[in-house]
């Protein structure tokens, strides 16, 4: 009975998001029907990528907030606010600025980079964050707060003394501008990976639900298992950097609402979360290249408009008696 | 080894970090006995039971249950064989009755599947054993003190533990719910051991076959409850005068402190 109810709103939430694409695909600066030919080019090699990239991009970003805020056993937790987004944003400028891109192990320059320094930022929150083993959520987010300062004052320094400002400034402000279908394929892999890694954890994501101690007494290895979903989550958000900048809240408010509507249990949470997470972006885009059109406003921008708001809300309810 | 051992503990030194807390003790346990584990606050009860489900490192000394080392042991294999319940659980936000049984079932659990028919059974049984029928599908963050200690203890139950461990089931809960509690761990250790820390030494005495009584790390006195709770030992343990007479109607020790 239980899986019927979930199956079915999976259902209407795959819905939302194939008429959310459709709709983004004929909305535009240029009105287009699909029957003219030049109509076609702006929808298969224009629009329709850039879809299908912010739908990944949501995917990714969501899809790391639950990981975080299951392993870190905090809701507020999110790669934006962690300062992980910004680690890789570091990262990826510096592969930007490099004169000369290249590929390892079939993983170009850009990613690798992005993934190595959200690493470090996610290391470093992490440590600073816990006092003798324990980590209050509240200390979390300062250290993580502290961390994202410190890289955007470094992203500064990189984007002044890399000589290439509009370039570096515009792709750092959040924006799906520039997709292309081998943005698409690039990012492909890093979705399918960590959504099937977050989907087959979700057991331990729901037995750490009930304290670090019960679910070692469960047989989870905590620590390993730690250890191995923030690499996963900083991968995938590393990944969505190096192709979209900085989009923050996503992985806040995403998880937020899915609880609120099918409750914490991982195996639905992850997801939902995900699809959730990609109907937000693909909306969210329509915004950014709609709303003042012809003039693109950044996604980051708009996300953050919402997102710090919310963000404050939560921390509000959660103070105000709300769950510890 | 004997076999009908369900726990056995050989000179067992733990502690967190180089603090020993518990300071080279020695005691088995037979299959289907109910253990409590009495002592003042601080005298290493909780750190005990920590170390017998391997949250601790062993410092020295063995702990075999059901003839297996647990340092051997791997935690999933652990984890199907000993439960623990612990001071103070909080209900998960979101969860029902029924799905927080089942979180009991992660042990068994593979890699790329989910809950097995087998593991609904299971949930099935708990809720039939603990009369929970009713309240199988109410939010755990509806439910008492009481109510919800009784669905930790369901929880631990769908592990299949041969071996459950209670920190303190019974300290915060009224008296009603604290005899219900204990009628359902003597009714659970018909099946399987169960080892309890207490507070209270009455109600310990009254449904516990053995006691073991602790003092700063060591086991100063253990066996039957009228043995355990004379007046020396009750002073040694709690610095209490105290005189330890028997209930006239269950012949059980009952302590009764003097001014």
């Amino acid at each position: 009975m239980k899986i019927n109810k979930q199956t079915k709103a999976l259902l209407i939430l795959i819905t939302v998001l194939i008429v959310a694409c459709l709709a983004s695909l004929f909305i535009g600066s240029v009105w287009v029907s699909p029957s003219e030919n030049t109509g076609s080019t702006i929808i298969w090699e224009i629009r329709m990528p850039r879809v299908v990239l912010s739908a990944l991009v949501g995917v990714l970003l969501a899809t790391s907030g639950v990981i975080l805020q299951g392993i870190l056993r905090n809701p507020l937790a999110d790669p934006y606010i962690l300062g992980v987004s910004s680690g890789a944003g570091i990262g990826a400028a510096i592969a930007l600025a490099l004169p000369f891109g290249f590929v390892i192990l079939g993983i170009s320059s850009i990613p690798l980079f992005a993934f190595i320094f959200a690493l470090i930022a996610v290391t470093v929150v992490y440590r600073l964050a816990h006092v003798k083993g324990r980590a209050a959520p509240e200390t979390l987010i300062l250290a993580g707060v502290a961390v994202a300062a410190f890289a955007s004052a470094v992203l500064s320094l990189i984007i002044i003394v890399s000589g290439r400002l509009q370039a570096i400034y515009f792709w750092l402000l959040g924006s799906l501008s520039l997709s292309s279908w081998n943005d698409v394929w690039n990012l492909l892999p890093y979705t399918i990976f960590g959504l099937a890694v977050a989907y087959f954890f979700s057991k331990e994501l729901n037995a750490l639900l009930l304290g670090e101690e019960i679910a070692l007494t469960l047989g989870v290895e905590v620590e390993k298992i730690r250890i191995g979903l923030i690499l996963v989550a900083s991968l995938m958000t590393a990944a969505a950097v190096s192709v979209s900048g900085l989009i923050g809240f996503v992985g806040l408010i995403i998880p937020h609402f899915v609880r609120i509507i099918i409750g914490p249990n991982h195996r639905w949470l992850v997801p939902f979360s995900a699809l959730g997470g990609a109907v937000l972006l693909v909306v969210a885009d329509t915004l950014a290249r709609t709303l003042f059109s012809p003039m693109e406003v950044p996604i980051g921008v708009i996300m953050s408009l919402v997102g710090a708001p919310f963000f404050l809300y939560i921390l509000r309810t959660r103070t105000q008696g709300g769950r510890r | 080894m004997k076999n009908e051992d369900a726990l056995v503990v050989r000179n067992l030194i733990c502690g967190y970090g180089d603090k020993e807390i518990i300071k080279s003790i020695s005691f088995f346990i037979k299959r289907g006995e109910f253990i409590g584990i009495v002592g003042a606050n601080g005298c290493g009860k909780t750190t005990l039971l920590r170390a017998l489900i391997g949250l601790l490192p062993i410092q020295d000394g063995v702990i075999e249950i059901y003839g297996n080392n647990i340092d051997q042991m791997s935690r999933k294999e652990l984890s199907r064989k000993v439960a623990l319940v612990p001071q103070m659980m909080e209900p998960v936000r979101g969860f029902t009755v029924s799905e927080m049984i089942m979180l009991g079932r992660t042990p068994y659990f593979e890699r790329f599947s989910f809950e097995t028919e087998d593991d609904h059974n299971v949930k099935r049984w708990v809720i039939k054993e603990l009369k929970m029928e009713d309240m199988a599908d109410v939010p755990v963050t509806n439910l008492s003190g009481g109510e919800f200690q009784r669905v930790a203890i369901a929880r631990a139950l769908a592990q299949e533990p041969r071996l459950m461990l209670l920190d303190e089931p019974i300290s915060h809960l009224d008296i009603r719910y604290q005899v219900k509690i204990l009628k359902l761990l003597r009714k659970i250790r018909q099946t399987r051991t169960v080892i309890a820390t207490f507070h209270d030494l009455n109600m310990a005495a009254r449904f516990c076959q053995r006691l073991i009584l602790m003092k700063n790390g060591n086991i100063i006195a253990a066996g039957k409850p009228d043995e355990v709770l004379s007046r020396e030992n009750i002073w040694k343990a709690y610095r209490i005068k105290a005189e330890v007479r028997t209930n006239p109607k269950t012949k059980h020790a009952k302590l009764v402190l003097l001014p």
